[in-house]
């Protein structure tokens, strides 16, 4: 890939995070942290698309970046108020950005209209004293700012296009450049060569364990000339002093040729008992720092060593701004740590996989590792995804070929107390282990889905007139990025859901006398090793009198079935339910929650609801930490051995004759408790016998698919339950209907796992379908 | 005449995007030792334990912004003589001013060309090879 593409790439990896960073700040104002950090950052993630947009000639988004700075700019510098309304204002406008920054990379088109509409709002925000904009009329197109992006540049190599361009830098003063000989820059260099500040920080420790600091002092001092300085501004009253704390720290000059290893060494004893700081050159950064923000505090005088080298200089002709204010803006950025910030400030927090697929044109051929380095002490390593996916398939492997070591073992009757069973049970920890680490490798915060959540809670407020406010928690639990790319489809579904059904309008609200804005909860978090989503609101709840006159109207149940609350809410993940009265634009289309149901289910997950009237409801939504593993029961069938997903098995029964019922010419029926299910022998399904056996003889799993639908499915006999990796059947060979994929078990035979949903559905077509719909109805 | 190639270079901006921008432009006109930092406490660490001949800075990032680095710089006497050339959006004319203030040796406009950029380098170090 040409360079250049590639740091393209880098740049709309990190406008995904400048946006998130710039909806973070904005929803952080919304809160009422209108302070300057906040601010600034705001103003900073906006700027940052701009420059890096105008490196790759983006104009369109350059243009729009530009006005959207200069309102922030006038916000920052308090020219402007900051009210809801203008807050309120800029989050749209950071929706309207995103817009502009995924066309820039050719993935969706911006509505130009929309867009100059919103900017003819921005500048109108900017300068309120200039005549009004009608806002929302696209015909003010041309009010687009009278910005002209410099031309490009830095793009195609060495082409000089514009440079004249730069030429513009009027400045209104003389600007002289400050030469400088690189002789003189090692001279002064030379200087801290063999200096070494050491900063030695005691804990009580040190002094318990009877060392002493006077003796490391001396020790030092053997390596060259030491200039030490006690800090003890920290030392209490005498009165307050616990004689076995420490409170003191020395701060040594030292000169020495021997280098930082040598000084580290004086201190080898006392590790861990005193922090250490060792820094070629005269004071520590801390100092520096500490020294920086002290000399800020009043009116004051530049540093003497800043004037000896800068005694040439011309002084602007302009009054130069008070110092003071100087000061200020200059202590301001250090202190600058409120969390927005700090987001801003880590340059790729997430490791691997933060950035999203890169687009397609990346290229498939040769793919080094690409190594960038932010600084010490981050250092992050960007890999490509196949690699890693490819370590994952070897653990896999691994993980297979240590099973069947152990059960070759087992079968050889070799003591567990042997040195060779011993052995193993090492190799089978440090085997799970690297399985650990190596899916952590993968594993990816969810924030990267649920940065995406705040925007569409807005957009869908805004269709159905309802006021949300989205609040988010656990952002940063991980889960296998196989699992994340899957999660935003649910997400997005419950979310609207919950708005367009579960909250109120706010005239609704406030007649209930509820806050009129409704708050929805988005959150995440690890429960027994898998993840759980759970979307909840504080509207309405279900109403369960009219779902359960839904379903029954719509021949979901039978009329007479009694039904719990929390199975009359569950109600609404039946294929074909909708609650809503009209089909609305956000939810609805008969695309409802068995969709979420459905797609929850295939990835190995579970969904459920449940609700408060008049307080609201909750989807808790749980998967599986990753799709590498599955937990499957095993069982034999005609000989054969199958996988069956254990997320789909409701129990295991082992039948009586008469719970089995004929039902048309060939099928079978089981009276589970008070409901019928088909009984499907999965060997005939499959091809490997023609009859089945009676099904008393084998063992009957009840099964659920992912519409609800049940069935019990027949087996001869059960191994256990186990954990199994996930081999794709038609990557090796080919789809086979009712097979989901294919494992390999400790024996190292081929077993395959069984799509459940398939085997219902295969028997479903074949034999005439039972007339009564509470036969295969949840009970 | 200084060669490209023997002069050390930090490129500090809190946006990985400049910072590959600026590599990609510096080795176009032939440095070779080039660093990075994300911001100007990073910046200044890094320098206080392995000095550069120049800095190329950013002006607003978190943490320590340019002028702060460029500040501290300035007041550290091992490292004071480091040439440092500071980036800023537009000829903003105020920044520059304080810039000069601290003791700039020269500002660069975003974007810029690699020839705008050798052209300042060279107002600092003379004509490179």
């Amino acid at each position: 890939m040409d360079e250049l593409e590639a740091i393209k790439v880098t740049f709309f990896q990190e406008c995904e995070e400048l946006l998130a960073d710039l909806e973070g700040g904005l929803l952080a104002m919304q809160d009422g942290n209108d302070d300057g950090d906040t601010v600034n950052a705001v103003f900073r993630a906006v700027h940052s698309i701009k420059g890096g947009a105008g490196a790759f000639g983006l104009e369109p988004l350059v243009r729009f970046a530009h006005v959207f700075e200069t309102l922030l700019d006038a916000r920052r510098s308090n020219e402007i108020p900051g009210t809801p309304d203008l807050t309120a204002l800029l989050l749209r406008a950071s929706d309207v950005l995103a817009d502009h920054v995924s066309a820039a990379r050719g993935l969706g088109v911006v509505d130009m209209d929309a867009s100059a509409a919103m900017a003819a709002e921005l500048k109108a925000a900017t300068d309120p004293n200039a005549a009004p904009v009608a806002a929302a009329a696209p015909a003010v197109v041309e009010a687009e700012p009278a910005f002209e992006p410099a031309p490009v540049v830095i793009g195609a190599a060495n082409e000089l296009l514009g440079d004249d361009a730069l030429d513009d830098d009027d400045l209104g003063f003389d600007f002289q450049p400050m030469t400088i000989t690189l002789d003189a820059q090692a001279a002064d260099a030379a200087v801290i060569e063999n200096v070494w500040t050491v900063s030695i920080r005691p804990k009580s420790d040190l002094y318990r364990k009877a060392n002493e600091t006077g003796l490391l002092l001396r020790e030092l001092a053997r390596l060259g000339p030491v200039q030490a300085t006690l800090d003890d501004s920290a030392l209490p009253a005498l009165d307050l002093l616990d004689p076995e704390a420490a409170y003191v720290t020395w701060s040594v000059r030292v000169e020495t040729d021997q280098g930082e290893d040598a000084i580290r060494e004086v201190f080898e004893f006392v590790d861990g008992d005193c922090e250490l700081e060792i820094v070629r050159g005269e004071a520590p950064v801390s100092d520096l720092l500490a020294t920086l923000k002290d000399a800020a505090a009043p009116a004051p005088a530049p540093a003497p060593v800043f004037e000896a080298i800068v005694p040439s200089l011309e002084v602007a002709p302009e009054p130069a701004p008070a110092p003071a204010a100087v000061e200020a803006s200059v202590i301001a950025a250090p202190a600058a740590a409120a969390p927005v910030v700090e987001a801003t400030a880590a340059p790729a927090p997430a490791p691997v996989a933060a950035a999203p697929a890169p687009p397609p044109a990346a290229p498939s051929g040769a793919k080094p590792a690409q190594i960038d380095v932010p600084g010490p002490g981050q250092s992050v390593i960007r890999v490509d995804p196949e690699r890693i996916d490819r370590l994952i398939d070897l653990v896999g492997e691994l993980v297979i070929n240590q099973a069947m070591l152990a059960q070759r073992v087992g079968e050889y009757g070799i003591a567990p107390s042997s040195n060779l069973a011993m052995g193993l049970d090492e190799l089978e920890q440090l085997t799970r282990e690297i399985q650990d680490s190596v899916m952590a490798i993968r594993a990816q915060p969810v924030k990267s889905v649920f940065q995406r959540m705040p925007r569409l809670v807005r957009e869908v407020a805004n269709m159905t007139g309802k006021q949300a406010r989205l609040v988010m928690d656990g952002e940063n639990t991980e889960v296998d990025k196989t699992v994340i790319e899957r999660l935003s489809d649910p997400i997005t579904h419950m979310l609207r859901n919950a708005i367009d059904h579960g909250l109120e309008s706010p005239e609704e609200r406030k007649a209930a006398g509820k806050n009129p804005e409704g708050v929805v909860r988005l959150a995440a978090l690890h429960r027994s090793g898998r993840i759980v989503i759970e979307v909840s609101d504080d509207g309405k709840g279900i109403n369960r009198e009219r779902v359960h006159s839904i379903a029954v109207k719509k021949g979901l149940i039978s009329p007479d079935l009694v039904l719990t609350d929390e199975e009359i809410d569950n109600l609404i993940f039946l294929p074909g339910f909708s609650t809503a009265d009209k089909i609305s634009d956000v939810s609805g289309r008969g695309v409802g929650m068995d969709v979420v149901k459905r797609s929850v289910q295939a990835l190995g997950g579970r969904i459920s609801i449940a609700s408060r009237p008049g307080q609201g409801s909750t989807f808790t939504l749980s998967l599986p930490l990753t799709l590498a593993v599955l937990d499957g029961m095993v069982v034999d069938v005609a000989g054969e051995t199958l996988v069956i997903p254990l997320a789909c098995i409701v129990e295991s029964l082992r039948p009586k004759s008469e719970e089995i019922r004929p039902l048309g010419p060939s099928g079978h029926v089981l009276a589970v408790r008070d409901s019928f299910v088909p009984l499907i022998d999965v060997g005939v399904t499959l091809n490997y016998r023609d009859r089945s056996p009676a099904a008393t003889e084998g063992v009957v799993l009840l099964v659920e698919g992912e519409d609800g639908s049940r069935a019990a499915l027949v087996a001869d006999a059960i191994h256990g339950q186990r954990q199994v990796v996930i081999k794709s059947l038609e990557q090796n060979y080919q789809q086979v209907e009712g097979v989901a994929a294919a494992t390999i078990l400790g024996d190292g035979r081929v077993a395959l796992i069984l799509d459940v949903d398939a085997v219902i559905n295969l028997r479903r077509r074949e034999p005439p379908r039972p007339a009564d719909p509470t036969l295969i109805a949840a009970e | 005449m200084p060669q490209a190639s023997s002069i050390s270079v930090l490129v500090v901006d809190d946006q990985l995007t400049m910072r590959a921008l600026i590599r990609n432009a510096l080795q176009q006109i032939g440095f070779k030792d080039i660093r990075e930092a994300p911001d100007g406490e990073e910046a200044l660490k890094q320098l206080l334990a392995k000095p550069a001949n120049l800095v190329i800075s950013d002006f607003n990032m978190p943490k320590m912004d340019g002028l702060a680095l460029l500040r501290a710089v300035r007041s550290h006497p091992p490292i004071r003589q480091t040439a440092f050339v500071m980036l800023t959006g537009r000829a903003d004319r105020e920044l520059v001013q304080r810039a000069v203030q601290f003791g700039v040796n020269n500002y660069c406009v975003k974007p810029f060309t690699v020839q705008g950029l050798r052209d300042k380098i060279e107002q600092v170090f003379g004509q490179l090879t």
